[in-house]
């Protein structure tokens, strides 16, 4: 049999294609499937069996997934804006063609970005420990009289997890933006410096609806991603104190593999996790990309 | 899977319960029980069943910095033999002279399983049912611990380096918990001759308080998917329950027997010039003999982090402590339901 050029070209396509969709259905989608089947079932490992929508109705009496999930969900409501924020300004003035040692500045700001979370974790617990640096300027400013433990207190152990995610995440997500800014055509700017516009009307009017599409990605990538958050609280806190700083992926995490396995209830909450995200990934396309 | 685990005490019940016809039970292997210590064959015991070889023992210790006590005007013999409110009083002197706390500990966790066991307590009622809101051990113990948080005289770390840190680096005046904190301990080599061991204060006003007690050290299990389990325990039983040459050639790494007969080596009578020239290791063979034996049941990992968190919430959100621990019990009762 002869085959044409063009279906030979769309085999050639699919034989490129193949390896890398066959190896993630192996492993994201088959798994993806058994969690679902197994957050239908209940029992001692290995003799699970069948119970319907029972780990489902349990969730809504657990009230520690709910307070992971407020956990998780103020992470994500206050982390993303400011790493979509900072990234924004970092890139657009790291983008000036006047600047000098650009290189030097970028690479300082993505490196967080490429240190290992344990690594992060070991130098953010010793930072904030209370014989640590943050507590000896503290002390010797005379702001503080002792060190003070704060990450053994709620909300300062918050508030640091959420700083350490800005401080990983803002290099990260300002490539992306250095990208787009950089595929956005200089004479647009050049022409609209012809009509006067002033450089703040410029980056109102020309940067942001230009990066648009960038933007949707980093949010769509910074939500999920904060949705997801696991690393943070497990190497700098433990979910503590108490459960203060525990999300819901690390409370999934303790359900399967913390004490007792209790795969099922784990796996029915891992779902709940999923349609969230997709949920909330639909409805940032829905109002951010207008493409046609 | 290996044909031999080596797991922590307080595990043991869990893993056997949750992983059914894994580990195979040993009651009639041929192995002494009777040989090693009461208190340590009853952490692998599930349902009257013995799965598990005893191996290090995880006896209490109250190990102190000399030189930080006599600064305070105390000896190691002022806590010795005492309960933790004369304890408290003596620590708040110590806090107040040295400006030191006189424990640390990673959070509350090993600290509370310490005096728990003290006094023979469990989460768990004879049927096996969670019991912490209506526990008069647990309620004494909190309020215990609590007043020594307020205290100041015991700090807690958020991490395992920052616990060891403080205490290798004398920012506490000593460490209280299973005898292997002492390979941790001599890390600091700088401080030999300035630590003392001695025996953990007890509960005040209940029953079965004693000043014994023991955290972490583990026991030797069988799984079933052991091609030659004769081999397998005719090993264990010529290793870990029966040669007192092993227990002697591992005891300087502080791996200390809970096999009664190793206890009786010259070895173990020897004097430790890092603790002031004091046999430790017949010592804690003595505290090892006298721990009471707990009810340790399979969701006693999910019952401490309950209990950990009602008592963080009670310490730095203003929690009520009653409140907190019928919440506690409910968490537990919760995942047991499953």
């Amino acid at each position: 049999m002869k085959l044409t050029m063009k279906k030979r070209e769309n085999l050639t396509g699919w034989a490129f294609l193949t390896p890398a969709v066959l190896l993630i259905i192996i492993m994201n989608f088959v798994p993806l499937f058994q969690a679902l089947i197994m957050s239908f079932e209940t029992g001692r490992t290995g003799k699970m069996t069948f119970t319907g929508l029972s780990n489902y109705t349990r969730i809504l009496e657990d009230s520690r997934a709910a307070d992971a999930l407020k956990v998780t969900l103020e992470y994500v409501v206050i982390t993303v804006p400011i790493i979509i924020g900072l990234a924004l300004i970092l890139a657009v003035l790291l983008n000036d063609p006047k600047l000098k040692l650009k290189g030097i500045y970028r690479t300082c700001i993505f490196v967080p970005a490429a240190v290992s979370m344990v690594a992060s974790a070991v130098i953010f617990r010793s930072l904030f420990a209370a014989d640590g640096f943050v507590n000896s300027v503290l002390i010797n400013l005379g702001i503080l009289d002792t060190g003070y433990n704060f990450l053994g207190h709620p909300t300062s152990a918050r508030i640091i997890l959420m700083v350490v995610r800005v401080w990983k995440m803002v290099g990260y997500q300002m490539i992306f933006f250095l990208a787009g800014l950089q595929s956005i055509d200089a004479g647009i700017y050049e022409a609209a410096k012809i009509d006067g516009a002033t450089s703040l009307q410029q980056f109102f009017h020309i940067t942001i609806p230009m990066l648009k599409p960038t933007m949707l990605f980093a949010l769509v990538m910074s939500v999920n991603a904060a949705i997801q958050v696991y690393d943070e609280s497990v190497n700098l806190t433990n979910g503590g104190p108490g459960n203060a700083t525990m999300p819901i992926a690390h409370y999934i995490y303790n359900m399967a593999f913390g004490g007792v396995p209790n795969f099922g209830y784990a796996c029915a909450l891992s779902m709940i996790i999923l349609v969230v995200v997709g949920i909330l990934t639909m409805l940032q396309m829905r109002v951010g990309d207008k493409r046609e | 899977m290996a044909d031999i685990i080596l797991l922590d005490d307080s595990m043991v019940a869990q893993e056997v319960v949750s992983y059914p016809d894994v580990f195979m039970d040993l009651t009639d292997s041929g192995i002494d029980f009777s040989e090693f210590s009461a208190g340590k064959v009853a952490c692998s015991t599930v349902d009257g069943k013995n799965y598990g070889v005893p191996f290090d023992s995880g006896a209490a210790i109250a190990a102190y910095r000399t030189d930080i006590l006599a600064e305070a005007g105390y000896t190691v013999d002022d806590f010795t033999d005492i309960t933790w409110s004369e304890w408290i009083e003596k620590a708040k002197v110590v806090k107040q002279k040295t400006g030191k706390a006189m424990l640390n500990g990673q959070g509350a966790y090993n600290q509370l399983t310490v005096m728990l066991t003290s006094c023979g307590g469990s989460y768990f009622d004879e049927d096996g049912k969670i019991q912490m809101a209506d526990n008069k051990k647990i309620k004494k113990i909190s309020e215990l611990y609590l007043e020594m948080l307020e205290a100041g005289v015991f700090q807690e770390e958020v991490g395992w380096d920052t616990y060891i840190g403080n205490m290798n680096n004398g920012n506490v005046a000593g460490a209280m918990n299973g005898c292997w904190i002492m390979s941790s301990i001599q890390a600091a080599e700088d401080q030999s001759g300035l630590w003392a061991i001695t025996n953990v204060p007890k509960v005040d006003g209940v029953s079965g308080a004693t000043n014994y007690s023991s955290q972490g050290g583990s026991t030797w299990t069988v799984t079933t998917a052991c091609k030659n389990p004769e081999l397998a325990i005719d090993f264990l039983n010529a290793t870990f329950a029966g040669s007192t040459e092993l227990y002697d050639n591992i005891l300087p790494s502080s791996a200390i027997a809970t096999w009664i007969p190793a206890g009786d080596s010259e070895v173990y009578k020897q004097p430790v010039e890092f603790f002031g020239g004091q046999e430790v290791y017949s010592m804690i063979v003595d505290f090892t003999a006298k721990v009471p034996s707990c009810r340790i049941g399979a969701y006693e990992a999910s019952a401490r982090t309950a209990w950990v968190t009602a008592l963080t919430n009670v310490a730095y959100s203003g929690g009520d402590l009653d409140e907190e621990l019928a919440a506690a019990e409910q968490t537990v009762a919760f995942e047991m339901e499953q």
